[in-house]
């Protein structure tokens, strides 16, 4: 109860913040949705010339970048503020400031630093996930479902991901490319899988399990998913639970900075 | 009652020698030399419940460092460290629902909103119930007089008033207690002022105060005990007045004088004088000489119109103490 009393408190502040900058608000919220409806109109592109992901028709192509932008605009809200404020606050030797709190550190960041401003992303996935879904002909009840499951796991993946960049940020000090890096490893998610090799396929759906982010829930609404895939939920929770274990660790070797 | 034990207390860095120019830049960036450096090296001691502590030092001495490992923000590489029985790294989130920190260089509150937003943050981050908040903001904005800067946007609050924010942000949760690190760091006299007469009040109340500062009127005029780091070390561990007897029964005597004075020395005492030489200063050892047999020699020597006699001021024994 105390924790989502804390949270419900960080929110509020957060909208506070954004509200104090309205333009700034509006027009990163049409930004960030412009910047990631960009990529399906690639796809659009490719399809109107004739070429195609083999074995999925457009809408199907459609779904899994919607569902990608989907995911991508809910984990920004709820982990993109980390890694951000990890990196500055390491940089600047600020981060005694988050450890004063009676509170474990990245609950403390995760809450305060969530991120209205990707909202608009998260409703413009959303929205783009139903027309696909609805274009495509899959909305089955039970296939909704597990679709659930697997954005949820596709959420931890993601948040192992900005865990695991954010604690290397405490030995990697002021290093601008640890969110590109994360961005990189997350495009893999937002294509079919088959069209990768054997290996990339591996590693996006078992080592660090990009593929749930759009690919797999994407499979699920469409019922095209076989049963073995559910497996790699369970990757993408120890994944997660490694990036906390991780970003916890690496708070031990934060140094501060000369006073 | 002890509020703070340190004991052989070390905390060590590993940095690397990057080297000056073009050449050593190319070469450190296939091979660097690691550099260990004692920020805090083997430091022990003990603070009071109720007291005010000033732990002073010159710039990278490492009393920044002492501060964060004792509000267990940063692990002590080496020794032990308890505060009010806890183990401040280890224990943290338990402890530092006790303490409160200032970070005179380093805001607690959102930049983009009031602080009272940021005050309702803490609440919730501390549990304190709408009661007992309520009062405590009341008295404190009243304290600080401040009711109606809290409600304006933090960005556009003077460093006076930020800084008042701050304190009110790190008392909300009655701490027992509160760490100031160069709390009054770039602030007018008057807001000095008003934060040092807020933290007396506080420390009368029973709150324990562990301050940094390079301002020694803050220490003048709060401290009980004194802790002086040099080069990570401490050279100093005791009352204020202990720390003024440091360099002997010293006086420093300012003269106004009729005439000129272009003289090195008088009395034996090396002679500070203005542009003019119309007024000189002198150290004088008591222990050395009494001030009446220096009086009376004096007044042989030199035809003057005024005299004052003053403890030395704090600076000089500090400034004597750091080159030392």
């Amino acid at each position: 109860m105390r924790y989502i009393k804390i949270y419900l408190a960080c929110l509020k502040t957060a909208y506070s913040r954004a509200a104090a900058y309205r333009s700034n608000f509006i027009l990163g919220n049409l930004m960030t949705l412009l910047s990631n409806v960009l990529i399906p109109l690639v796809t659009v592109l490719v399809y109107s010339n004739g070429a195609s992901f083999p074995g999925w028709d457009i809408w199907q192509a459609l779904l899994i970048q919607s569902v990608f932008a989907m995911s991508s605009g809910a984990a920004s809200m709820l982990w993109g503020g980390i890694l951000w404020s990890t990196m500055g606050h390491v940089q600047e030797g600020s981060f005694e400031t988050v450890l004063l709190r009676p509170l474990p550190p990245l609950f403390y960041l995760a809450a305060l630093e969530f991120d209205p401003e990707s909202g608009g992303l998260f409703l413009g996935g959303l929205t783009m996930t139903i027309i696909c879904t609805l274009k495509s002909g899959a909305a089955q009840p039970e296939n909704i479902l597990s679709a659930i499951l697997l954005f949820l796991a596709g959420l931890a993946v993601m948040g192992g991901l900005e865990l695991s960049m954010a604690a290397i940020s405490f030995k990697w000090v002021g290093n601008s490319r640890i969110p590109e890096i994360a961005d990189s490893i997350k495009e893999f998610g937002k294509y079919p899988i088959e069209i990768f090799p054997r290996s990339v396929q591996c590693f996006a759906s078992i080592i660090i399990p990009v593929a749930m982010i759009g690919f797999f829930p994407a499979s699920a609404l469409l019922g095209r998913l076989p049963a073995a895939a559910y497996i790699s939920v369970i990757p993408c929770i120890i994944f997660f639970l490694f990036g906390i274990w991780l970003y916890d660790r690496m708070i031990k070797k934060y140094e501060g900075v000369g006073g | 009652m002890t509020a703070v034990r340190a004991e052989n207390l070390v905390k060590s860095y590993k940095t690397y020698k990057r080297g000056s120019g073009f050449g050593e830049s190319v070469k450190s960036f296939f091979k660097r030399e690691a550099v260990m450096v004692n920020a805090v090296n083997d430091i022990t001691f003990e603070i009071e419940q109720g007291t005010v502590c000033g732990i002073l030092g010159p710039n990278g001495a490492g009393k920044s460092t002492t501060v964060k490992m004792l509000c267990g923000a940063l692990y002590p590489t080496s020794g032990s460290l308890d505060v009010m029985g806890y183990s401040p790294a280890k224990d943290r989130e338990k402890y530092v629902r006790r303490i409160g920190a200032v970070f005179g260089q380093r805001s607690q509150l959102i930049w983009d909103i009031p602080p009272i937003d940021s005050f309702a943050v803490n609440k919730a981050v501390y549990g304190i119930p709408d009661g007992e908040y309520k009062k405590r903001l009341n008295e404190m904005t009243e304290l600080f007089g401040v009711e109606d800067v809290i409600k304006k946007p933090t960005r556009v609050l003077s460093l006076g008033e930020r800084m008042k924010c701050e304190f009110i942000m790190a008392m909300l949760h009655s701490p027992e207690i509160v760490f100031l690190d160069e709390p009054t760091i770039g602030l007018d006299v008057i807001a000095k002022n008003r934060i040092r007469e807020v933290v007396g009040e506080m420390n009368r109340r029973g709150v324990t105060f562990i301050l940094t500062t390079h301002d020694l009127e803050d220490v003048e005029q709060l401290a009980d005990n004194v802790i002086i780091i040099n080069h990570g070390k401490k050279v100093f561990d005791g009352s204020l007045g202990s720390l003024k007897s440091v360099l002997g029964s010293k006086k420093l005597i300012t003269l106004n004088l009729n005439k000129p004075f272009s003289g090195n020395e008088l009395n034996g005492a090396a002679v500070m004088r203005d542009e003019i030489g119309l007024e000189i200063s002198l150290e004088l050892d008591t222990a050395k000489q009494t001030m009446p047999e220096f009086l009376n020699s004096l007044t042989a020597q030199i035809d003057f119109k005024d005299i004052t006699v003053r403890e030395l001021p704090m600076d000089m024994i500090i400034t004597k103490i750091y080159t030392e």
